[in-house]
């Protein structure tokens, strides 16, 4: 098994009591170097440290043995043919794969230091420090403003001003605040695809996870509301740790600063995109990134 | 330029596309005509129910018939045999004859009196009451004769023979003081017993009363009559009128300043003045009053053209005092005449200016107005069958009209309002159609029955909804999927069951059961998911160990043994606790110290039982539309740190919620169209109490119970048609509005 981890700094058990997130600190605007070339690799804190993670669908395993971990506040994509796991591996960080019948873990997910597999988890708290947007966009049948302020009133907030305020500021958030600020009550089903997939991810970050997990986010959007999803995940790596799964090598190429390269369910390259992507190490990784299968 | 040779494939191909469009097409003309099939055997059911519908809300009419051949001639009294074509005249000298109607010949004519033994008085007009005619002489004598009709068969053609009875035989029986003059006379007459009362002009009352002497007669139609003549004494007067009731309980004076006094004659050795009542405000007099048929109203009719209708309506001490009940404002000139129908609760009047009217009192309808084109009436009578109506003025002039009134009982007022029906305390809605006596009037009130219908589907809905969309939720949402796949099917085999089964159970076992161990079936529904709660809290802190000896998701098996272990034990703590806490029987026990009327076939029966009939149609479709949201909204809403509690309560119900209103509807309008349940489990008594311990009576049931008995094309048949119409469409309606709102939310919810 190859693991090809960047700098592994000790996990460091947080300081922060869970339901809490760190105040963000202060925002940069965001880079505007585009070419890999150009971009640095910072040292970076671990925010999730996989350890000799195996996953089974009853009798077939579908995870062997992934060990990596992911650095804070960066931008991490899973690459891989399909089937290879990638999906499967992003879904083990909020445990959503449990409510698959038959699934079994073994190994563990540190969060922050804290394994996030023992018995005594709360899942809906992890889940909240761990959001999720998917392929896609699934947005409620609710009102735009309802979608957004669906994750605080979960969990159980009844201020009417608070909610306006994070509404309109995971709005703002998302990109999404200028198109939908004159019809934040009407249905969020009669958005664009596009707008949709924003819309999600305000819902996403309206309750400030830690980490975003996106599952192919722009997949089934047109080209330009991709753009607009990559530059928002730009925007967005000031204050979350992203893990990006994508199909397209153009697009983890150009949002992510590190990449893993998965393939049957074992973890076969990881490092610094421009690393991965112009010296890779492994065969495979250079048969796949160079389109000679996948 | 060559076409290019065509490939083996594309020849095949193209050989094949005429038979595919031919199939299309055929495909699309069937569904075309299945579809409109469907439509037009709806349509004409519903016409159809119109169609028989309608005529109950026709008003009557009135065709003018050939004037009578007979000469004018003025008469003390005019009445018509059953059919309207014998008439029957008494004249001022003391004759009587009968005159064809239609030809004018005078039959089987006579005298009255024998000669030389008393005079007719003119001015005292001579009232029908029940068959029995009282003519007046001038002696202060009475004289009681009953035309009679017989149907004849001579030489194969048929006809009416008719004469004249003495129900008290040929000699005048005094019925005043020797010297004194009639002003009003009254006569009511049984086979036993025969009541004559008579007002002299100074105002004396008096009443004779014939009966066989000495009580029970041996031979009663032999039997020498007894009279007893009574003097009651001085009444308020000047007294127009004086009425007695065909049972020859009640006496009535009338003045024309509208002072009615009431007696009760009940006992014949002490007549009693009961009270004396105003039935019209001062300046107002009354001009005729008559019984209404059946003897138990009088109507009133005065100088204002109205027409009231009073009786002695019992009051909260039991006491009873004459009480205007409704009031009919069709004419505006003096009332002259009031012909009540024989057998119906109608009646007709005319007014000075010659109008006629036709009424219906507890109907509270005014069926037609005509002119008669004569002045004043001297007399106006109407057939037995309400057939044919004549006029005739003083001077013997005569208009006739067949009356084509067949179902004047009916009105909107009738059937949804409450109705004051005589001999009861207060206006009520009233469902009875038929009864054991001959003269009593039918009554059609729908309100109790589509508060019954409602009643049922309410308590079965009560019943059935909780746990249909509750179960639906957990089997869509929670259940394992192996076991769903045993469950849903199970119950929907449920729907299969018959109604009639589930009603005879309902009926014969469940509604003892339920009576004796109503504490139990009470408790239940707070023990059962009690008990379900409990044991799924002992269950999740059960060690592990023992949870993996049941494969995931068949632990709720175990609910099955706990349901039946709770039932045994409430059924078996049932009875002695009733004894311990309620004296042996909670259903006596409510009676006694609430007041509550328990039925043993309730609603609570009918809730259970229908409820077992709703529940696999309600649960079948919330089922399925919460099966069918969408797995990206669960895990989007689980993903955002939902728990599965709340991803339910506030994605997965919402987004059903079309599906589960359309399937609460569905249940709702098969609850109001079921049958056999409600007609086998409910006492069928028509109330309206909604308390769940009394029964009541469905639209849908009263159709199958009363349809096989109604006389075709009556007004019964015709009504029970119209409860059927209604049924109709209140089906429709929730249907409609069901796929209305589904419709809607679908478009909320749709491009999920």
């Amino acid at each position: 098994m190859q693991q090809n981890s960047p700098q592994q700094t000790p996990a460091q058990p947080s300081l922060v009591p869970p339901g809490e997130t760190p105040p963000p600190e202060g925002r940069d605007p965001p880079p505007h170097r585009v070419t890999l070339a150009a971009r640095e690799v910072q040292p970076a804190r671990e925010c999730f440290g996989i350890e000799h993670l195996s996953l089974f669908y009853r009798d077939k395993q579908a995870l062997f043995d992934v060990s990596m971990s992911i650095p804070e506040k960066q931008v991490t994509a899973f690459i891989g043919p399909s089937g290879c796991g990638k999906s499967t591996l992003l879904r083990c960080c909020n445990r959503l794969n449990e409510l698959i019948d038959g699934v079994r873990t073994e190994g563990a997910i540190n969060l922050r230091g804290e394994n996030i597999y023992t018995r005594g988890t709360d899942i809906s708290n992890l889940r909240r420090r761990v959001g999720m947007v998917f392929q896609k966009p699934n947005p409620f049948p609710k009102s735009i403003y309802e979608n957004v302020a669906y994750g605080l009133r979960i969990q159980g907030i009844k201020n009417r001003r608070l909610i306006d305020r994070t509404v309109e500021e995971a709005l703002r958030g998302a990109a999404l605040w200028d198109e939908v600020r004159d019809r934040l009550h009407e249905n969020a089903l009669g958005l664009s695809g596009g707008q949709q997939q924003r819309l999600v991810i305000a819902r996403a970050i309206a309750i400030e996870p830690e980490v975003l997990l996106l599952d192919e986010p722009a997949s089934a959007l047109d080209p330009i509301s991709t753009l607009k999803i990559e530059e928002l995940i730009f925007e967005l790596k000031a204050s979350y740790t992203i893990v990006i799964v994508t199909h397209n090598m153009q697009q983890a190429a150009r949002v992510s600063d590190y990449t893993a390269f998965m393939y049957m369910g074992n973890l076969v390259e990881f490092g610094a995109t421009n690393e991965v992507f112009t010296t890779p190490k492994k065969k495979q990784t250079e048969d796949y990134i160079t389109g000679r299968y996948g | 330029m060559t076409a290019s040779p065509l490939s083996e494939i594309t020849r095949a191909l193209l050989a094949q596309r005429g038979w595919r469009v031919l199939k299309d097409r055929l495909f699309g003309w069937t569904m075309a005509v299945g579809g409109l099939a469907v439509i037009s055997a709806l349509l004409t059911l519903f016409l159809f129910l119109l169609w028989v519908i309608f005529p109950l809300f026709r008003s009557a009419s009135l065709t003018p018939l050939k004037a009578s051949a007979a000469r004018a001639e003025p008469a003390l009294h005019r009445s018509l045999n059953e059919y309207g074509d014998l008439e029957f005249v008494v004249t001022a000298d003391g004759r009587y004859h009968f005159v064809d109607a239609l030809t004018g010949a005078e039959r089987d004519g006579g005298s009255l009196l024998a000669p030389g033994r008393g005079t007719l008085l003119p001015g005292l007009t001579g009232y029908r009451n029940h068959g029995v005619l009282a003519l007046g002489l001038t002696d202060g004598r009475a004289l009681l004769v009953t035309p009679t009709y017989r149907s004849t068969f001579v030489n194969n053609i048929p006809g009416v023979a008719a004469s004249l009875s003495y129900p008290v035989g040929r000699e005048p029986i005094q019925v005043l003081p020797v010297g004194t003059k009639l002003r009003a006379l009254a006569a009511a007459t049984t086979a036993d017993s025969t009541t004559i009362a008579a007002v002299s002009d100074n105002d004396e009352l008096t009443m004779a009363y014939l009966a066989p002497a000495g009580g029970l007669a041996l031979d009663p139609d032999n039997a020498p009559l007894e009279t007893t003549l009574m003097v009651l004494g001085r009444v308020a007067g000047p007294v127009t009128q004086v009425l007695v009731d065909p049972d020859q309980q009640e006496l009535y004076t009338v003045t024309e300043s509208g002072e009615v006094s009431f007696f009760d004659i009940r006992d014949k050795a002490a007549p009693r003045l009961v009270e004396t009542t105003r039935v019209v405000p001062g300046g107002v007099t009354v001009t005729d009053v008559r019984w209404l048929a059946g003897g138990n109203s009088l109507l009133v009719g005065d100088s204002r053209g109205r027409v009231a209708q009073w009786f002695p309506a019992r009051d909260q001490t039991n006491a009873r005092h004459l009480t205007k009940v409704r009031e009919f404002t069709a004419l505006s000139a003096p009332i002259s005449r009031i012909e009540p129908e024989y057998f119906r609760k109608g009646f007709v009047a005319s007014d000075l200016t010659g109008q006629v009217a036709l009424y219906h009192t507890t109907a509270e309808r005014t069926l037609v107005v005509a002119a008669t084109g004569l002045g004043e009436l001297a007399s106006l009578a109407i057939s037995p069958r309400a057939a044919v109506l004549m006029a005739t003025d003083a001077q013997g002039q005569t208009r006739r009209w067949a009356v084509s009134n067949r179902h004047p009982e009916v009105s909107w007022h009738s059937l949804w309002e409450k109705v004051w029906y005589e001999g009861r305390q207060q206006p009520e809605y009233i469902w009875q159609s038929s009864s054991a006596s001959s003269d009593f009037e039918p009554k059609f009130s729908l309100t109790p029955l589509v508060f019954g219908t409602l009643k049922a589907a309410f308590y079965s809905l009560l019943f059935a909804i909780p746990i249909a969309v509750m179960g639906a939720i957990y089997t869509a949402y929670f259940m394992h999927a192996t076991l769903r796949a045993f469950v849903k099917p199970s119950i929907e085999i449920m729907a299969a069951l018959p109604t009639v089964i589930l009603g005879f159970l309902a009926g014969l076992w469940l509604a003892p059961i339920i009576e004796s161990h109503l504490l139990a079936v009470l408790s239940l529904t707070i023990l059962l998911p009690l008990s379900v709660l409990l044991a799924s809290l002992l269950w999740s802190l059960c060690p592990l160990r023992l949870r993996a000896l049941l494969r995931p998701g068949h632990e709720v098996l175990l609910l099955v043994p706990l349901i039946c272990v709770v039932l045994a034990l409430a059924m078996g703590a049932s009875q002695p606790l009733e004894e311990l806490w309620f004296g042996g029987s909670l259903p006596h026990w409510l009676t006694q110290k609430f007041g509550f009327t328990y039925e043993q076939r309730n609603s609570l029966v009918v809730g259970i039982a229908m409820g077992f009939a709703v529940i696999p149609t309600i649960f079948s479709i919330s089922e399925d539309a919460i099966f069918a949201v969408p797995g990206a909204l669960t895990t989007g809403s689980l993903a955002l740190g939902a728990t599965p509690w709340q991803t339910l309560s506030r994605v997965v119900v919402l987004t059903a919620s079309p599906g589960i209103f359309a399937a609460v509807m569905i249940g709702l309008g098969r609850a109001v169209g079921e049958t056999m349940i409600v007609l086998m489990s409910t006492g069928n008594t028509p109330v309206m109490d909604f308390s769940i311990f009394q029964g009541f009576r469905a639209l849908s049931a009263n159709i199958a119970v009363e349809m096989p008995e109604a006389e075709v094309n009556s007004t019964h048949f015709r009504v029970l048609f119209l409860a059927a119409f209604v049924l109709f469409l209140t089906t429709f309606v929730f249907n409609s509005v069901a796929e209305v709102v589904r419709q809607r939310l679908r478009r909320r919810y749709g491009n999920l």
